[in-house]
């Protein structure tokens, strides 16, 4: 026995969803904007077949650096020293300085808006400035030397771990605050007992973490006279001499390695 | 002495949460608020201590208005009045001790508590709070390590340490199981007959408000509806208040026993 | 009701907590003792930063007729940043691919991960210096090339991790169907990662634009020549204008890029189930060296 209608009901196909336009004008613009960066006149200047061309002009210079003057190296060891005691300082004073400021630029934590947005638009324009234009800014006012370096890599570090912080804390469980409040606690009490505790294993993971930006930091401001391995760097440099250069290098290296082990082994300490 | 005069809250959405309540809680009173999610329960609670601030009339504790108390007397009449809450709002990194001295804080100076140096004093009345609700072996312990049940009662730790005139609990029950259920109105119970402390408990399940409840409150859309004992309210008094027929989800259902938890 | 016989436990000890602290704070205490910096110089520092803040930006006012100049540069520095990290990205996807465990054999991941980790070891100033000045002499190209090379190292692990962690679901679906690597890789493994992989290239925009402004101070062309010459020069009002429109740039661009990247992670999520706004995975998540 035959069943009457066995064809399923027809569904009109449906139509294909408009194309939205904004995709391709992002690419549009992209495309655009590459093509200005590589140029002569707005831009850089980028010339492959004349890099390829000049591959040749390092060799000299390359030369020099596969053959490190390893006389050279005791005279690095002060200043990788001052490397590491600028690194330590700056993420002490830096970090220490950053926890306030993070709870006053979390919404959570700061129900003032005034204050909250005032602290959100400082953390910005800290947070905008390079380290090395910090270094410059600091030697030209403190002169040269390590206290510059220490100066410029704590108000980088504010910057980096305030954000950090601040953005953890907008996200911490806010039923302990509801709790802390109605037991008639004020608002200093309530950010030490229902916040910090929440956001402290963050506080930690994100000062060491700027504790190693500093290491990589503090061997370059030197360059500018800020004190630690890049005050060497720039001498060498200056004078072509790039054997002892490569000894440097290898110093900077073997040291950016040696922290981050160490960091991974805490870290796992921790937890 | 709690009283409401004409107690009005409109969310800033326009919800009228709270309509010309007037209602007088007298101490020592277990008193069990029932109701619809949005009837206004928590609104209630939450006016009592100040959370949820009034639009319009007033709240006074012994005299004491809520509404027009400053920042510094509002704190005041908190750490006299404590709260639990359904999600328990435990610190969960920190230790059982450690959040039941949040009871404490009010006490202890902001530079002491700043540096968790509470004075000995604070100590033992947190640690007989954790004995008086049976979880004082696990005061050292971090608090998310603890079951549902024994969180609560960590809770019900914390608003004692307050030593507190007044305890607020709001939905104290809704996320344990029927056992535990039991166990923690028990405890409110008891503490509200041992210590006279005046205990206010929202409630969506009416089987316990029945058996828990000296005097049972039922919201409906904001407003009063129904306001008697636990004997009085029968299965029509439940549907008035909840304007359709009571469903399984309404009661608990599970008998009293006693469980350890 | 039971009596309190339970007795009250003891308070956990928490010496390895406080010997971790005793020894972070005498680490500190060593550093400051021991640097060669003139602590009792620490009271004219306010002093000092009050002097020239007053000279950068209120003594003759900021030189608004430097304007141009210093605006041009700072677009050197953005093109810097710009065309370092398009090749930092196109040069990391595939490296990242090979990186990632799951996609490539256990071998050649590590090699190429240590490899990353190699560049990644050297600050942009130092790559310059070493290698790309001595290529393409002083200017905005050897910057260009540098910070290429080292984004190439910070995108390379990102991108390795990202596909380290995605749900095989997909992958083998494709591979059933028949599909050849290559597109395995293109229609499995991509979709899902490309829109965290996405915000990974703008975030690091945000960064290289940072590090394109200073590597001028090395004569890699951009803003941080402008910021030096002036300084050191004692043009301070100058200076003042030259850091003005380095703040406002990096902030322009910090806001435009992250606008951009949050479009792009809410996008994903609406197609999954993915949490992340930031588009930079958990806070925690630092040894990804996002910075």
């Amino acid at each position: 026995m035959t069943s009457a209608a066995s064809v399923p009901p027809a569904h009109a196909r449906p139509a294909k969803p408009p194309r939205s336009y904004l995709p391709l004008l992002g690419l549009a613009a992209f495309v655009v904007v590459t093509w200005l960066s590589v140029g002569e006149e707005f831009g850089i200047g980028l010339d492959p077949g004349l890099l390829v061309e000049n591959l040749g002009r390092g060799t000299g210079i390359w030369a020099e650096f596969l053959e490190p003057n390893w006389s050279f190296l005791p005279e690095t060891f002060g200043p990788l020293l001052e490397t590491f005691q600028m690194a330590v300082i700056a993420a002490a004073v830096g970090c220490g300085i950053a926890l306030p400021v993070s709870f006053l630029a979390s919404r959570v934590s700061t129900p003032n808006v005034a204050t909250y947005l005032a602290d959100r638009g400082l953390l910005s324009i800290v947070r905008a400035i390079p380290d090395l234009l910090y270094a410059l800014i600091f030697v030209a006012a403190v002169g040269i030397g390590p206290l510059a370096g220490i100066l410029a890599l704590v108000f980088f570090n504010i910057g980096v771990v305030a954000k950090l912080l601040s953005e953890t804390i907008d996200g911490v469980d806010t039923g302990p605050l509801e709790a802390t409040r109605a037991a008639g606690a004020n608002r200093i009490q309530t950010q030490r007992w229902a916040v910090l505790p929440q956001v402290l294993p963050n506080y930690v993971a994100y000062s060491l973490y700027t504790f190693e930006l500093n290491i990589r930091a503090s061997t370059v401001i030197g360059l500018v006279g800020a004190g630690g391995l890049g005050v060497l760097l720039n001498t060498q440099r200056a004078f072509f001499r790039y054997d002892n250069l490569a000894v440097i290098i290898v110093e900077l290296f073997v040291l950016v390695f040696a922290i981050e082990f160490f960091s991974i082994w805490l870290r796992r300490r921790l937890v | 002495m709690i009283r409401f005069e004409n107690a009005s809250v409109t969310y800033p959405g326009g919800v009228h949460a709270l309509k010309n309540l007037t209602l007088e809680i007298p101490d020592g009173q277990m008193m069990v608020i029932v109701g619809l999610s949005g009837a206004g329960k928590s609104t209630l609670i939450r006016a009592i201590n100040g959370l949820v601030p009034l639009s319009d009339g007033d709240v006074t504790i012994d005299g004491e208005s809520v509404r027009r108390a400053k920042p510094p007397q509002l704190r005041e009449i908190r750490s006299k009045v404590g709260m639990i809450f359904q999600t328990f709002n435990l610190v969960k990194r920190t230790s059982v001790l450690n959040n039941v001295l949040l009871g404490r804080l009010h006490d202890a100076g902001t530079m002491r508590s700043l540096l968790g140096w509470y004075r000995p004093d604070d100590v033992e009345i947190a640690m007989r709070a954790l004995e008086r609700v049976d979880i004082v072996e696990k005061a050292y312990v971090r608090a998310s390590n603890l079951s549902g049940g024994q969180q609560q009662r960590v809770g019900i730790a914390r608003a004692l340490a307050q030593e507190p005139k007044i305890i607020l609990a709001d939905e104290p029950v809704a996320s344990l199981d029927p056992p535990t259920s039991h166990v923690v109105m028990r405890d409110l119970q008891r503490i509200n007959r041992d210590l006279g402390i005046t205990t206010i408990v929202n409630l969506h399940f009416l089987d316990l408000a029945k058996v828990y409840g000296d005097r049972i409150i039922g919201m409906r859309s904001g407003e009063l509806v129904y306001d008697g004992t636990g004997e009085q309210a029968d299965e029509r008094v439940f549907r008035d208040i909840y304007g359709r027929s009571l469903t399984a989800d309404d009661v608990l259902g599970e008998p009293t026993k006693t469980v350890s938890v | 009701m039971t009596a309190s016989v339970t007795l009250r436990p003891a308070e956990p000890s928490h010496a390895r907590r406080n010997a971790g602290f005793i020894a972070a704070a005498a680490l500190v205490i060593w550093a400051v003792l021991t640097v060669e910096a003139d602590w009792t110089e620490l009271a004219e520092v306010p002093g000092g930063i009050a002097r020239l803040f007053f000279r950068l930006f209120l003594e003759n006012g900021v030189d608004w007729t430097y304007l141009p100049t210093a605006a041009e540069a700072m677009l050197d520095s953005i093109w810097i940043a710009w065309v370092g990290t398009i090749i930092g990205a196109v040069i990391s996807l595939p490296i990242g691919f090979f990186g990632a465990r799951n996609v490539s054999s256990g071998l050649i991941s590590n090699v190429v991960r240590q490899v990353l980790n190699a560049i990644r070891a050297f600050p942009e100033l130092v790559l310059v210096i070493v290698i790309f000045i001595p290529i393409a002499g002083l200017g905005a190209v050897a910057g260009a090339l540098a910070v290429g090379l080292h984004s190439v190292g910070t995108l390379g692990k990102l991108t390795a991790e990202v596909v380290e962690g995605i749900d095989p679901g997909p992958v083998e679906a494709t591979r059933a169907a028949g599909g050849r690597a290559l597109q395995v890789q293109r229609w499995g493994v991509l979709p899902q990662v490309l829109p965290e992989i996405i915000a990974f290239w703008l975030y690091r925009f945000e960064i290289n634009i940072r590090a394109a402004a200073i590597l001028g101070v090395v004569g890699a062309g951009g803003i941080g020549t402008v910021v030096q010459e002036t300084i050191v020069y004692r043009r301070y009002d100058k200076a003042g204008m030259a850091i003005l429109v380095v703040i406002v740039a990096t902030i322009l661009i910090d806001a435009v890029s992250g606008w951009v990247r949050r479009r792009i992670i809410e996008g994903a999520e609406a197609r999954t189930d993915a949490g992340d706004v930031e588009g930079l995975g958990s806070p925690l998540r630092m040894d990804s060296d996002i910075g």
